[in-house]
Order: structure tokens, then C-alpha cells, then sequence
């Protein structure tokens, strides 16, 4: 019995922790647009994404726009209308480093937004996209379903409905006066936070150079209303004193530089982590849906089929 | 209590316990099925070969299509469209085998704004009107699936089947002789876009289970029932063109977009959703479904 | 004619004299929001503590109220919460957005509040003119737990019957004051309160008002008379928000006057944003005028006014006539 065991411990010990996924590679894109839509004015720049892949669809010479669906009120120490604005100010600053065009904010309200009506947040969203016609969205995943930030459900559910409603003259027909045609969005990027729940099943990883990860890491402390604390600083130092310890990358910084740094760090830590789970130096993973995800009894007759006109 | 008539109640109890829990199985011709489906092709496409055998089985089918399709058309106005759909549904629901159609006119793609206690009820009028053996339903746990319709009216559906058997459910249906129904069997159903469409949950006790169903005897039919959609299926192919053609590609079948072309698009489409569900199975064509039936939510150790 | 035709037909004359001032009555008395004949006073009830419940920075003070009556209350002794339901954003230009307006506006109500004596403002922050999709179970008890935690006597709100009102934050507010007022009383409404010890808590005296300039208007039951001081209080007060006044609007109104080889003696020596907040006073003395002389007083505001005996209509009188002191 004990022998079995051992014999089985070292059986999974010896399968990889994670299986690999495949490097997707970024489409060359047809308008060669992107949307990054979020609820909140910090969520492109997260362990889970996107930022790393902003940049690289920018080095690659896509525009990208970023839409703010919330007014992030909730977010910061200051009040809600001063929360609102500091948010949408670093949010202008934090995806102007990752090579952003612009913001646009819908300043739904930040934590209420359960009894807003789906189809309303859907509306805007779907203006936007005939408005851009992007080539790829990339947002939260409209089917994580253990993710605890409503806001997040919320927008989530709109975009997975909004990027394929989008394609259809029917819906909203007013939109053509404005000379606004239907567009469905091909590829879609959609992560979620994998610490609980079930997690949510990537199906891509995304290879991130060091630049694309230096700019990732930058972003996310540029949100310093809520992501930099100079006490948090301070206390991380004084924990590593107290064990005797010291970095010594953070001398001659003060407490909140520190604190940027080590923010900065974690963001390589994570992307390095997920590089390594794939065979890779830096990743961000990805559940992507590709052009013909609306019909997979066609996909592979297409694939096999279609050719240059 | 004399041996006798020990022997005469054990009888009885017998005899009663035969008449409850002991008669054969309900015959396929007093089997009644009602399939609940968002749009016109989904439950088509994802379950209408397992639907059709069940009717030339015998039993008798009831279609709710609960949106009118009107937006999945290419250069028609919704009400154009829903008017071709609603014929073409029929139709198609016809060549499977289906007693009738009931078409709620809910507008496409608009049910995030429709109260789900309203969705609900009224499908739990269907459902008490017809007392279904056996019910297909959309299913809402599937993931990827970007109708959300799907979604809204699957999550509506299973809700009314559990409330149809619960009197203090609408009680003025009682009032109008809808008196509570227990469906026993549940399948849902969904097209492929779930990569992890295969993996239970949980245990049979707690959700349905996948189950994969042959359809080589219904096949032809599933594929006319298709084919006869022919608004939907020729936005499908345009948008499909539409695509390609955008990023300087053609789809050489789709040259010429013409009835012909669009039919042969429907068949290649629907043979390929038959051969992913009967991957890694014995079957040359299938279908994929979760199923709850009698044994859901019992115990194992109680089935032994 | 002999006598009884002649009696008959008087009789027919006077009908249809009547009927025509009833159809006249129907349509035209209510163009200036106020009955023919004056309304009853109303006057400050006993009681220490207010509450001005209104969707907007700016809705406690203008033609339609409440500033006065404010004024009145804070001056007898009342202390007062001013409680702005939405948050202002649409309220201003998009220069600076949202979040500007919504930081200014709320600053002017700072002011404009403290002006009329009141002592505290609560933003509640809904989203201005996008409120009809809040639930109004979520609304209405919010203002429940603000009811049992101030215990006002006196509530004043927009009209929760005012139907015509075009504004939908108004309507949503007024409509969760209207049913928060009288559920504040039921200890099994929201229960959990209890565990801040909250007691519940039932408002006694009501005052609503809404535009009567459109629609059926509505039809106040009670007239409140204004001192000049009060009148005073309530102008300064409703120029006090910024976006009241603009100095174009000054600057337009001195070239109509002009136009016409008129001028307004007491705006000389002003700036154009001056005037026009000069103006702005003066309307508001205008109309406090307006419904004074038509309820023979020199300054009034006229209001809705149920009082705390109005969930009961068949015990009001006879409570009314047999209550004595303990």
C-alpha cells in the first residue's frame, strides 16, 4: 500500500504543474484596431492582464482605445467625485504609457451597477465597436463566473454579447444614420482573476518581451490613488529589518518609491511565473475566441478552405 | 393477525407497491416532449437529432420558441425577419416530427431587459398546459456561448420546470385547470462552444450529467430541419463571406451565395457538429447533451 | 312669455352660466399653480428636527419652494439634514466632466444649505438622470434608515403624486420619500435597523410641493407666510448655486430692456454676472410676492401638506376632538 503511494506521489510528481499552452500569435488585423473595455480605471494592468498585451498589439502598430464603463467613485480615500477624477486622470496617464490613444469613460456607477439595465451598458458598448471597428477586444471574461466584483460580471456579460450583436444590421438600425455600419468583433481576449473559484481555462499564452512587461509594470503603479502607499513601503522595509534583511535596490528611495518598485517587481514576478509555466521568458494568458468561434461546425471547412481573393 | 391474512396484506402491499413503482415505462406514444428554445436554430442544431427520435419513437412534441429571430437576417428589416423566420421554424419543427409550434415574440438579442420571473412563468405555463415526459432546454452553465438568449431562456427554463411541480407557483394557473407537473427527464443541450462541455461538475446527485447520444438514424432529418431555416442561414453565410472578404480571403463555396450554396454550408456545418460530438465515442455522428433524470438528486446509496 | 316659462327660462340661463364656469374653472384656474380663493394657513408644527429630501443640489430652493418655509423652520428652532439624493453630474457643462460638476454643485448645496440654517448635507450620490433603473426598494430604504436615524418631524420632499412632473429623478425620489415617510413606522420593515438601535419611526408632518406649470399642476392645500427676512434667506439662497447664474444671461437680459428703452435702476453700477444674480433674487421675492397677495399676505409659499393624522382619515377629526393632555 505505502509502496503504491510512493509510486503514485512520484508519478505526479513528475507531470508538469501546469500543462502548455499554445503561443498565439497576433493576428496582423484588418483595421488594425483594438478596444481594452473595462469597469474600472485599473483593471488593463493587472497579474492577469492586459497591459502586457497592449503594448505588444501598439509595438505592432494597432491603435487602441480604452473604455472606463464605471466612475471608479468607490475606488481611492477621497470622495466620490474626486475618486472619480483622480481614477480617470492615472487612467489616462497609466494607458498613455502603454501606447492607449485614448479614454473614454461611461461613469456607470462604481459598485451599483447590478440594477443597471444590461441592455443599456450593451447599447454604448456596441456604438463604440461600430465606431472603431475593432479587430480585437480584449476585457474581463463574460463567463467568469466566480469572480466576486459585480462591476466586473456586470460589463463582462455586456461585452460578450456586445462584440457578436454588434455584427447584426438589426440591432440598433438607428446607428446607420450616422453612417455607422455593423461590425462583429473577430478576436476576443478575455481573462479573469485564477486565484479562486474554479479559476477560469485559458487557452492561450501570450509571449511578452521585457519592454512589454517594463511598460505592464510602470502602468500598474501609475494608479497610485489606490496602488501606492509610502506606509506600505515603509512597513515591507521595517518587516525585512526586523528579520535582519534589507533589498538593497530600494536604498536612497523613499518609502513611496520603494513601494513602486516592489510593485514593479511583482508585475515581472507574475509575468516571468506565467512565462515559465509555457515555456516562455514573460506571458499573459488568455481565453481566446478567434473569428470563427460562432460556428465551430465550420471552423475547420474554412480554415482548410478559404483562400486569398 | 392470522397467517392468512398476513398473506393477503402482503399481497395487497405488493400489488401496490407493483402499480406505483412497477408499471412498465411509460409508452413512447403517451410520452409527451417540450423543448423550450431561445431562437430557431439553436435546439436544432445542438439536439434535433436526439428530439427526433424520440418523436418517431411515438412520442408527441411541443416546440416554445421563445425570441422571434428578428435580428439574424442579412438586409432585411426584423419584421420582415421575424416574419420569413417564423415560417421557416415551423417548418423545420415540422420535419422533426413536432406537434406544434408556440412562438413568443420576444424580440432577439433584447431578454437582458425581460424579467427573468417573467421568462419563467411563461414557460411554466407550457409546461403545466403540456405535462412533458421529457424536456430539452438550453443550457445556461454552458460557457462561450455568445447568444446570451440562450442563456437567459435556459436559466428561465430550468427555473420553471422545478416551479412547475410547486403549487405556490402562480397559483391562479390552478384556478384555470393548469394544475403542477413533475417533468422527470431534462436534457440540455448546447452547440460546441464550451471546451469543457464534457467535464461534470459534480456527481450525478448534484448536476446533470454530460451525455452523448447517437444520431445516425435521425441525421437526414436533423439536416432538412436545418437546411429548411433559410433566413438564418443565409445571414450565417453572409456574415461568414462578409468576414472573409474583409480581410482579402474568399471561401470559394460561397462565390456565389444562392440556395444552393447556402444548403451545402448548412450540411457541412451541421456534419461536422455531429462528428465533434462523437469524438472519442463509437458513433459516427451525435449529439451532446447533460442530462437529469430520475435519478437526479437522489443519493446513489438509496438507487442500490 | 308667461311667468313660468320666463322661470324656466332663467332657470336654463343660470345652468348654463354655471356650466361654463365649471368647464372655465376645469381648464384655467390651475395655469398659476393656486386655487380662486386663498388657502388655509399652515403653521411651523411643534417639533425640533427637518429633513429636505430632493434629488438635486438645488431642488430645496425655488418658485416652487422650499427655502422659505426653511428659513421659517431653522428660525423657530428646527434643526435641520439636507439629503441630496443624486449626484449633480449632468448638472453643469463637460468641460471638466462629471466629477467636476458633481463636486461643485454639492459645494454650492454646502453653501445654499448652510444659508437657510441647515446644519448637514447627505449625499447619497445616485447617478443624475439615470435613476428609473435603481430599484426603488434600495432607494426608499436608505431614506428609511436616514428617517429612523434623524427622526424628523417635519420631511419635505417633491410631490410623490406630482405625475406630471417631467424631471425622472424627481419622480423617483418623491415616489421613495412618499412610501419611506409612512414604512419608517413599521418595526417589521427592515428589522435589521434594529441592531443599531434604530426604533422605528413614523414622520408626522409632510410637506411636498411640485411645478404646477404644466400638466393638471397641482393643487397645494395650505399657504405659509414668509417674513422679509425669510424671503431674504431664500434668494440669497437660491443664487448661492453657481449654475443659477451666468453672465450672459445678465448680460442678455440688460440688451431685451435696453431693446425696448427700459432698465433696471437697482443692476446699474453691476457686473453682467452681478445682475443677473441680482435678478435671480429678485424672482424669488417676485414670487414669494405672487403667492402672498394671492393668500392676503405680503410673502408666502404654498405647499402639500398632510399632516400626522393623514394615514387615518376616519379617526382624524375624532382624535382631533377628544385628545388630552397626559
Amino acid at each position: 500500500m505505502i509502496f503504491r503511494a510512493i509510486i503514485a506521489l512520484m508519478l505526479l510528481a513528475a507531470l508538469p504543474a501546469v500543462a502548455e499552452l499554445p503561443v498565439v500569435d497576433i493576428s496582423p488585423g484588418h483595421t488594425k484596431t483594438f478596444l481594452v473595455i473595462h469597469p474600472h480605471h485599473d483593471d488593463h494592468s493587472w497579474v492577469s492582464g492586459q497591459a502586457g498585451l497592449v503594448t505588444k498589439l501598439v509595438d505592432a502598430g494597432w491603435t487602441g482605445y480604452y473604455v472606463r464603463v464605471s466612475n471608479d467613485e468607490k475606488d481611492g480615500p477621497h470622495g466620490y467625485p474626486h475618486d472619480d477624477m483622480v481614477n480617470l486622470f492615472e487612467a489616462r496617464e497609466a494607458t498613455e504609457n502603454l501606447g492607449i490613444k485614448d479614454v473614454i469613460s461611461l461613469n456607470w456607477r462604481n459598485d451599483y451597477m447590478d440594477p443597471t439595465p444590461h441592455n443599456e451598458i450593451r447599447a454604448q458598448l456596441i456604438l463604440l465597436i461600430r465606431k472603431y471597428r475593432p479587430d480585437l477586444v480584449t476585457s474581463y471574461h463574460p463567463w467568469g463566473h466566480y469572480d466576486r466584483n459585480p462591476d466586473h460580471r456586470k460589463v463582462a456579460k455586456a461585452i460578450g454579447e456586445g462584440v457578436w450583436l454588434a455584427g447584426f444590421a438589426n440591432v440598433h438600425p438607428e446607428h446607420r444614420k450616422l453612417g455607422l455600419k455593423p461590425h462583429r468583433v473577430p478576436y476576443k481576449f478575455y481573462s479573469q482573476r485564477f486565484d479562486y473559484g474554479k479559476g477560469y481555462e485559458p487557452n492561450v499564452v501570450v509571449e511578452l518581451s521585457e519592454s512589454n512587461i517594463r511598460r505592464k509594470a510602470r502602468s500598474f503603479w501609475v494608479h497610485r490613488n489606490v496602488r501606492l502607499r509610502g506606509s506600505t513601503g515603509r512597513r515591507m522595509r521595517q518587516l525585512l529589518k526586523d528579520q535582519g534583511l534589507a533589498i538593497p535596490e530600494l536604498d536612497g528611495l523613499t518609502d513611496i518609491e520603494a513601494h513602486a518598485r516592489m510593485q514593479e517587481w511583482s508585475m515581472y514576478d507574475a509575468a516571468r511565473k506565467v512565462g515559465g509555466e509555457h515555456g516562455i521568458e514573460y506571458g499573459e494568458i488568455y481565453a481566446h475566441l478567434g473569428e470563427w468561434h460562432p460556428w465551430p461546425g465550420l471552423r475547420d471547412h474554412i480554415d482548410s478552405n478559404a483562400v486569398d481573393k | 393477525m392470522t397467517p392468512s391474512l398476513h398473506r393477503i396484506a402482503a399481497a395487497l402491499l405488493l400489488a401496490g407497491l407493483f402499480l406505483v413503482y412497477g408499471s412498465p415505462a411509460q409508452a413512447d406514444d403517451d410520452k409527451v416532449v417540450l423543448v423550450i428554445t431561445a431562437d430557431a436554430s439553436d435546439y436544432v442544431l445542438a439536439a434535433g437529432g436526439t428530439i427526433a427520435k424520440i418523436l418517431d419513437d411515438g412520442a408527441t412534441g411541443y416546440l416554445v420558441r421563445v425570441t422571434n429571430d428578428d435580428k439574424d437576417s442579412w438586409e432585411l428589416t426584423p419584421e420582415e425577419t421575424a416574419r420569413r423566420t417564423r415560417e421557416e421554424s415551423e417548418k423545420a419543427a415540422k420535419i422533426l416530427g413536432f406537434k406544434e409550434v408556440e412562438s413568443l415574440g420576444y424580440r432577439a438579442g433584447e431578454l437582458g431587459g425581460v424579467s427573468p420571473t417573467e421568462l419563467r412563468d411563461r414557460i411554466l405555463f407550457y409546461v403545466r398546459l403540456y405535462k412533458p415526459s421529457v424536456m430539452f432546454i438550453p443550457n445556461p452553465y454552458a460557457e462561450y456561448v455568445e447568444v446570451l438568449d440562450r442563456f437567459y431562456v435556459g436559466q428561465a427554463a430550468e427555473d420553471a420546470r422545478r416551479a412547475a411541480s410547486l403549487s405556490n407557483y402562480q397559483p391562479p394557473f390552478a384556478v384555470v385547470g393548469l394544475e403542477t407537473h413533475v417533468t422527470p427527464e431534462l436534457y440540455y443541450y448546447a452547440q460546441p462552444f464550451d471546451p469543457r462541455r464534457r467535464e461534470p461538475e459534480s456527481t450525478a446527485t448534484f448536476v446533470p450529467q454530460p451525455k452523448i447520444v447517437a444520431i445516425a438514424s435521425t441525421f437526414g432529418k436533423k439536416l432538412a430541419a436545418a437546411q429548411a431555416l433559410k433566413t438564418i442561414n443565409h445571414s450565417m453565410a453572409m456574415r461568414v463571406k462578409d468576414r472573409l472578404e474583409t480581410t482579402g480571403r474568399r471561401l470559394p463555396l460561397l462565390d456565389e451565395v444562392d440556395e444552393v450554396s447556402v444548403s451545402k454550408l448548412v450540411e457541412i456545418n451541421v456534419r461536422k457538429l455531429a462528428e465533434i460530438a462523437a469524438q472519442d465515442t463509437d458513433h459516427a455522428q451525435a449529439e451532446e447533451l447533460h442530462y437529469a433524470g430520475v435519478e437526479y438528486q437522489i443519493p446513489t446509496k438509496y438507487l442500490q | 312669455m308667461n311667468t313660468e316659462n320666463m322661470w324656466l327660462a332663467v332657470r336654463a340661463g343660470v345652468c348654463r352660466i354655471v356650466a361654463v364656469l365649471c368647464v372655465a374653472s376645469f381648464y384655467f384656474p390651475t395655469l398659476s399653480g393656486t386655487s380662486i380663493s386663498p388657502l388655509p394657513e399652515g403653521h411651523v408644527p411643534p417639533g425640533k428636527t427637518l429633513m429636505v429630501i430632493q434629488p438635486h443640489h438645488d431642488d430645496h430652493t425655488w418658485q416652487y419652494g422650499f427655502g422659505g418655509l426653511i428659513a421659517k423652520m431653522t428660525e423657530a428652532g428646527y434643526k435641520g439634514v439636507y439629503v441630496r439624493v443624486s449626484n449633480d453630474e449632468k448638472d453643469g457643462g463637460m468641460q471638466n466632466g462629471w466629477g467636476a460638476n458633481d463636486i461643485s454643485n454639492y459645494e454650492d448645496t454646502l453653501d445654499a444649505t448652510k444659508n437657510l440654517g441647515l446644519g448637514e448635507v447627505i449625499s447619497l450620490n445616485w447617478r443624475n438622470d439615470h435613476m428609473s433603473s435603481i430599484p426603488h426598494i434600495e432607494l426608499r430604504d436608505q431614506i428609511i434608515l436616514l428617517i429612523r436615524k434623524h427622526r424628523p418631524d417635519v420631511v419635505m420632499s417633491y410631490h410623490p403624486w406630482g405625475n406630471y412632473d417631467r424631471n425622472p429623478d424627481h419622480r423617483k425620489v418623491s415616489w421613495a420619500v412618499g412610501s419611506a415617510v409612512w414604512l419608517a413606522g413599521f418595526a417589521n420593515v427592515r428589522r435589521d435597523h434594529a441592531k443599531l438601535g434604530l426604533e422605528p419611526y413614523q414622520v408626522p408632518h409632510k410637506y411636498y410641493s411640485h411645478r404646477s406649470d404644466y400638466g393638471r399642476g397641482y393643487h397645494p392645500n395650505i399657504f405659509v407666510e414668509l417674513s422679509e427676512d425669510d424671503v431674504a434667506r431664500k434668494a440669497k439662497s437660491y443664487r448661492l448655486h453657481k449654475i443659477r447664474v451666468s453672465a450672459g444671461a445678465g448680460k442678455r437680459t440688460r440688451e431685451l430692456l435696453d431693446a425696448k428703452g427700459l432698465k433696471i435702476p437697482a443692476l446699474d453700477g453691476l457686473s453682467d454676472e452681478q445682475a443677473h444674480e441680482r435678478l435671480q433674487e429678485m424672482l424669488m421675492v417676485w414670487i414669494s410676492k405672487q403667492r402672498g397677495q394671492e393668500n392676503g399676505v405680503p410673502y408666502a409659499e404654498v405647499f402639500y401638506y398632510m399632516d400626522e393624522w393623514h394615514g387615518v382619515p376616519g379617526l382624524s377629526d375624532y382624535i382631533q376632538a377628544n385628545v388630552v393632555e397626559r
